[in-house]
């Protein structure tokens, strides 16, 4: 028995031998160096090791760096070892195979300290940085991205020439740069590093110019050769009582009485009637009570309180200054600079992006009112419902989705469709209710106001009150984005073409068919246009339609991004006769430009004032009202003397 | 009923200027029968709503809600006379029903805020200062918004004449201006309503801001508690708010009645019918647009400044757009151009609104779907909404006109009749 | 006869259109002058310039002792200034009594103010007016149910009751029976002994009867001035009529 077991000791490690690749044989010339690694000594291991350019050497370091790798007593090779309860799984450095197993006492778990491990760490982001898996390149420039230090400098700069994926290799550029801007050799590379980024707008650049040009707060005068960023004035830079609070904080003398403080003293100090002298009920002035402080205080019963002047003195006396992280002021002066340069450019794209933005929801507006500016043209009625044809259309395509699951499927039939549910439901109210209301358009107004309350209330009561969600195809979902700066997601840029063809097909519409006459004549002479024999109701009917139907269309785009819900089309109902009065009654291209301005004030406006679009909102109404006063009949107004 | 009667009659009675047949003019406002019996039924309901309340027969809340459709009905009068009588479809007259709300909403807090803090700064032992007072009613009043500075709107908040007169004022000063841009650059029509909508809604979005200085979206609560009369049960002061209330809308019927009779009424009618002509005979419309637009805005915030107090609270909300255009429907279902339609129309419609919504209206089961009012009450209200659009232009009022009309065509002629207009033609 | 009303070089054009081609005209008080013209001859659009509807795109229009500019007033101040105007199809307020009609153009103060807190009886005086257009038996009827004729009259004593200098009628007959134009012509003849009274009409026969001198317009230009015979003489004008025949009323209709 224990000669089977001596040969079987004696066979394992020489059929191991006899497997020996090249891993195996290169660690076996270290092996001392790896089993017992110290800082001193295991650099030249590791460059050997990098140097080899084994794939294995990779899967080989991070199994040595994460206490993986297990050196078995007997013939002192290397295996990746698993603990499991009394022994260690062994599988080879080679290919990872299963290479039996080995008692825990018969083989020694590698523990490289921390400093080893962080060069083995170095040694395989070269590794990783040549891995032929670009997923694991951008996984190796990920994680230096987030933890970068001086020392992986080297292997990233050698892994650029080699790198032959022009986007990684961009990636590895910019992290070059950015790494040599934090841990530069010297300041020469540094400012080139800083020069280089003063033409990028990438977010992870600013962040590391501003890294640059981080500052503390030091109160009184900074040490000799301090990098002075500026000096904080008490009023202007930093408010009086935070400047007051920072000087406390460096240990200054202030004494400053709180009111509460003052209060506190004062009743504390409340002798029957009076405090200090002072009868009690006549403290009912701030200037009264600082009186009898005073008393008190010059009687020695609570601490003086300093003279206003006094703070201000130790203010003006007393520097603050905020002073720069970094040392050098040739960095923090070429750093501000190229922030600056940075912020003119990230400013120009994100006016291009808000152009963009702008456009976009122009494009919504447009959808939203071409149909009401075509109605409202021919008959010269308000349609107050338009805005539930906007609902009526995006619960069609909820529920075509609910029948068809496939997203995609779903809106291709979903568009078509709500175009004829809201063009329906357009042509019954006009027979039912507009044309009976023929020439009083006030009237109109109000009947289809009622309308639209009743079609709100119905859908709520058949849909309830939650929004109902309307999932756009997985391939209009995301963003294209030219930069950090301008981007833009697929939808938009869909409802953008969408609002094109509709702009199309009107136009067509309008210019080469026998409706388009016909309802370019009711629009611009309706008396003239009977005579001529064009029946108006059959002309109010096909635009009601059409106007509606495009309304339909318009609430399946809107419902892609925004919430369906009962009341979503009373939302966009005043920004659409907005659009159509802005723009000019009656015309397709006024309704464009109608869209466009007030899309691109809206997003002006929000651009001004960020932080509150209900204000933007409200100024935007009031521009409107205001431009009403200079073109009452808008942009694009119908002239002649048939105008009334 | 004859040619001959009718014809020569006329001439005899004219020339003894006794226009008996005709109500509207030249007879004292108070004797005109419509004013009477308005102003009778007004105090019947006061004074009934009183004498039932005191005997407990009816609830304060009841009360409430009669004082609440009281100033309803003079802002539904206001909206009468601005569009049923001028034509001018404002969208935007409840917003001025809540500017009155805000600025008698204003004193009704500060006012009572400052009595709380006052009362418990009392408990120091030190005397009040003016400061911490301000400071203790900022943070009371504004810390819902995360503010405890006072903002300069309510500089004046602490005195009831000065908020009194806000609650008209800044009605009538904003409907000036915007009555000024808008009628000046000639919009009219539905170009009209938009832009009042519009403005409404610029308003009310501008409220919901925290920082607009009124307390955001949470707005002005409260109100039903006035200052120093804690001691003074809600019941008793539900039946002062339904006085004030029924006495400003006696008063604003009479003086309604009395704008629309005679000369003025007629431009202003003219104006409704067709514009153009009214300015052809040398009137400035624009003037008269303006005159009435403003008045009825000040109405409408006298209306508001009686309302919130027995609502309790005023917040954007009640702002937004569909409230005025509600308002609208009021008077379209009570009946344009009739003082006493829109009255009708914003008691009738409000009261049955609260009675439907409230859950009072039993629900109907129809077997396969149960038809629960609170639910479908808005749906029938806007295709009544339509039908008396389509079918009745004159509304509820009309009804009571086709009634005394019908009464009177019995007992004296009034009609077109082809064959006298013949003969009067052919007469040389 | 001193000039009341003098346009000169008056040009109007509508999207290029040119209703109105530098025109000169001049009426006197008082006196009765009638304007005729085929369609389309811009008469509709010269009485919206005296009246302040249309802006003129160059020249002046003068009026009264004081030359005042008409094309820098408003409508309502040219008409208190003492143009009145008679459209060519009856607008009279149908929803009012033939006695509120009246009394609303009666010539008294128009500030809204004034009008609501002085309100002096206007029976006698509307009274008056009535007769002179001989609706006194309509006084309490709503307009609305009027004959077409009667309402035509209506709004000739509604011009008479604004106690205007000049007087603006366009197309005074159209549309009634033989008797009503007969009465209709007296009227405004009467009117001219002591107004200057301006009638655009189309129906010759009608012209003839007010017996006036005569301005032909045609394409916004004056062709002709004269007596109704010496226009009808111009080969002109003969051209012009003969060349267009009459062809219905709705291109005028249109201003309404």
């Amino acid at each position: 028995m224990r000669i089977l077991l001596a040969l079987a000791l004696l066979v394992i490690p020489l059929s191991a031998l006899a497997q020996q690749g090249p891993v195996q044989t290169l660690l076996q010339t270290h092996a001392e160096d790896i089993a017992d690694p110290s800082r001193q000594t295991i650099q030249p291991v590791l460059d050997d090791l990098s140097a080899s350019g084994l794939p294995a050497m990779t899967e080989f370091l991070e199994a040595w760096a994460d206490k993986g790798v297990v050196r078995r007593d007997a013939d002192g090779l290397f295996f990746y070892g698993q603990r499991e309860g009394d022994v260690y799984v062994l599988r080879s450095v080679e290919d990872g195979a299963e290479a039996g197993e080995v008692g825990r006492r018969e083989a020694t778990e590698l523990k490289p300290n921390a400093g080893v491990r962080r060069l083995i760490g170095t040694a395989l982001v070269q590794f990783q940085l040549n891995d032929p898996d670009p997923a694991r390149r951008r996984a190796a420039l990920d994680a230096l991205s987030r933890n970068a230090t001086p020392d992986l400098l080297g292997p990233l700069r050698a892994s650029i020439e080699t790198e032959e994926n022009g986007a990684i290799r961009d990636r590895k550029e910019e992290l070059e740069r950015l790494i040599t801007l934090r841990f530069g050799e010297n300041q020469a590379a540094r400012l080139a590093a800083i020069d280089w980024l003063s033409d990028k707008v990438s977010l992870e650049g600013r962040a590391a110019l501003n890294n640059v040009l981080t500052t503390r707060t030091v109160v009184g005068p900074p040490e000799a050769g301090a990098n002075i960023a500026r000096v904080l004035v008490p009023g202007t830079d930093i408010s009086e009582p935070a400047a007051v609070a920072l000087l406390a904080e460096a240990g200054f003398e202030v004494a400053q009485v709180s009111r509460a403080d003052r209060d506190a003293a004062l009743i504390a100090a409340i002798e029957g009637e009076s405090v200090a002298g002072v009868a009690v009920a006549s403290l009912n002035t701030e200037d009264a009570r600082w009186a009898a402080y005073e008393t008190l205080a010059q009687a020695g019963a609570v601490p003086p309180r300093a003279a206003p002047d006094a703070v201000a003195r130790l203010l003006a006396e007393t520097p603050i200054t905020a002073v720069y992280d970094e040392p050098d002021p040739a960095i923090t002066t070429a750093a501000a600079a190229a922030l600056d340069e940075v912020g003119a450019r990230v400013a120009r794209a994100q006016a291009a992006d808000l152009t963009l933005d702008a456009l976009s929801l122009a494009s919504i507006y447009f959808l939203a009112a071409i149909g009401l500016a075509i109605t409202f043209g021919v008959m010269g009625v308000i349609n107050m419902a338009h805005g539930e044809f906007i609902m009526i259309g995006a619960y069609t395509g909820y529920v075509v989705q609910t029948i068809v699951p496939d997203y995609t499927v779903s809106l291709i039939i979903a568009l078509p469709l709500a175009f004829v549910v809201a063009a329906a439901a357009g042509v019954v109210l006009e027979r039912l209710v507009i044309r009976h209301l023929l020439h009083r358009p006030l009237e109109t107004l109000l009947a289809t106001f009622g309308i639209s309350v009743a079609l709100q209330q119905i859908f709520k009561n058949i849909f309830g009150t939650q929004a109902v969600p309307l999932t756009s195809p997985a391939w209009l979902a995301g963003a294209w984005s030219l930069n950090d700066v301008i981007g833009i997601s697929y939808i938009r840029i869909a409802i953008f073409v969408l609002a094109l063809g509709f702009l199309a097909l009107l136009v067509w519409i309008l210019r080469r068919t026998r409706l388009g006459l016909e309802v370019r004549a009711v629009t611009q002479n309706p008396g003239m246009a009977a005579s001529l024999g064009i029946d108006p109701d059959r002309v109010g009917m096909a635009t009601f339609a059409l106007g509606s139907g495009i309304a339909g269309v318009a609430g399946v785009a809107i419902g892609l991004f925004a919430q369906v819900t009962s009341e979503m089309g009373s939302g966009y109902i005043v920004q659409s006769f907005m659009t159509v009065v802005v723009g000019g009654v009656g015309s397709v291209f006024g309704t464009l430009v109608g869209a466009g301005m007030i899309g691109g004030l809206q997003k002006g406006i929000e651009w001004l004032n960020p932080s509150n679009t209900l204000a933007a909102q409200t100024y935007m109404i009031l521009f409107i009202i205001l431009f009403i006063q200079f073109r009452p009949r808008g942009i694009v107004a119908q002239k002649g003397r048939f105008v009334q | 009923m004859t040619d001959a009667t009718a014809s020569a009659g006329r001439p005899t009675r004219i020339t003894r200027g006794s226009p008996a047949d005709h109500p509207s003019i030249r007879r004292p406002l108070i004797r005109r029968p419509d004013v009477l019996i308005f102003l009778a039924i007004l105090a019947l309901v006061t004074i009934g709503a009183t004498v039932l309340a005191q005997t407990g027969h009816v609830s304060t809340s009841t009360v409430k809600l009669l004082g609440k459709t009281l100033c309803l009905c003079l802002a539904a009068l206001a909206m009468d006379l601005v569009w049923g009588y001028t034509g001018i479809l404002s969208l935007g007259h409840f917003a001025f029903f809540g500017i009155g709300g805000y600025a008698i909403g204003m004193w009704l807090m500060w006012d009572r805020t400052e009595l709380i803090v006052l009362d418990t700064l009392a408990r120091n032992p030190l005397p009040a200062t003016p400061l911490e007072v301000q400071e203790a009613i900022g943070s009371q009043i504004f810390g819902v918004v995360g503010s405890t500075e006072i903002p300069w709107l309510w500089a004046f908040a602490g005195s009831l004449p000065l908020q009194l007169a806000a609650a008209v004022l800044v009605p009538g000063i904003v409907a000036l201006i915007f009555g000024w841009l808008a009628f000046r650059s000639r919009v009219a029509g539905v170009y009209l309503s938009i832009l009042t909508q519009a403005g409404t809604l610029a308003l009310s979005l501008w409220l919901f801001q925290n920082d607009s200085g009124l307390r955001g979206n949470n707005g002005l609560s409260g109100l039903q508690n006035l200052p120093g009369l804690d001691h003074v049960p809600q019941s008793t002061i539900s039946l002062w708010f339904l006085w004030a209330s029924a006495l400003a809308l006696a008063g604003a019927y009479l003086l309604a009645a009395w704008t629309v009779a005679g000369r003025f009424g007629s431009v202003l009618r003219g104006i409704r019918d067709d514009e153009a002509r009214v300015r052809f005979l040398g009137y400035e419309v624009e003037h008269y647009k303006l005159a009435i637009f403003t008045g009825t805005a000040m109405a409408c915030g006298i209306a508001g400044a009686l309302y919130y107090p027995q609502a309790g609270i005023v917040n954007p909300a009640e702002i937004a757009p569909i409230a005025s255009i509600y308002l609208a429907v009021w008077v379209a279902i009570g009946g344009r151009g009739l003082l006493y339609g829109a009255v009708i129309g914003a008691a009738f419609v409000s009261l049955l609104s609260s009675w439907f919504t409230g859950g009072g209206a039993p629900d109907i089961d129809l077997g396969f779907y149960e038809i629960r009012w609170t639910d479908w009450w808005l749906v029938l209200l806007g295709l009544t909404f339509v039908l008396v659009t389509l079918f009745a232009p004159k509304g509820l009022g009309g009804l009571v006109d086709l009634w005394t009309e019908r009464r009177s065509r019995r007992t004296s002629d009034l009609g077109p009749d082809e064959g006298a207009l013949r003969a009067e033609e052919e007469r040389p | 006869m001193s000039a009341l009303l003098e346009v000169s070089g008056v040009s109007k054009s509508f999207d290029g259109f040119k209703a109105i081609d530098n025109l000169s005209f001049t009426v006197g008080e008082p006196e009765l002058r009638a304007i005729i013209g085929p369609n389309g001859a811009g008469k509709t659009t010269f009485m919206d310039l005296v009246t302040g509807k249309t802006r003129p795109d160059s020249g002046s229009i003068r009026y009264g002792e004081l030359s005042r500019d008409l094309t820098r007033m408003s409508e309502a101040q040219i008409a208190r200034a003492g143009i009145g105007r008679k459209f060519q199809k009856p607008t009279v307020f149908e929803d009012q009594t033939v006695f509120e009609n009246l009394a609303m153009a009666l010539a008294s103060p128009r500030s809204p103010w004034t009008v609501l807190t002085r309100r002096p009886s206007m029976e006698t005086r509307a009274g008056e007016v009535a007769e002179r257009v001989g609706l006194t038996a309509h006084m309490r009827r709503r307009a609305g149910v009027l004959s077409h004729g009667q309402k035509q009259w209506l709004e000739i004593g509604m011009l008479l009751a604004q106690e205007p200098r000049l007087l603006l009628v366009d197309e005074p007959a159209a549309g009634m029976t033989s008797a009503e134009r007969e009465r209709t012509t007296e009227m405004l003849v009467e009117a001219a002994k002591d107004h200057a009274v301006v009638v655009i009409e189309h129906d010759m026969e009608f012209v003839r009867r007010l017996n006036c001198r005569v301005t032909v317009l045609h394409e916004g230009r004056s062709l002709a001035e004269g007596s109704l015979d010496f226009v009808c003489a111009d080969p002109r004008v003969i051209d012009v009529y003969l060349g267009r025949p009459e062809a219905g009323a709705e291109a005028e209709a249109e201003h309404a």
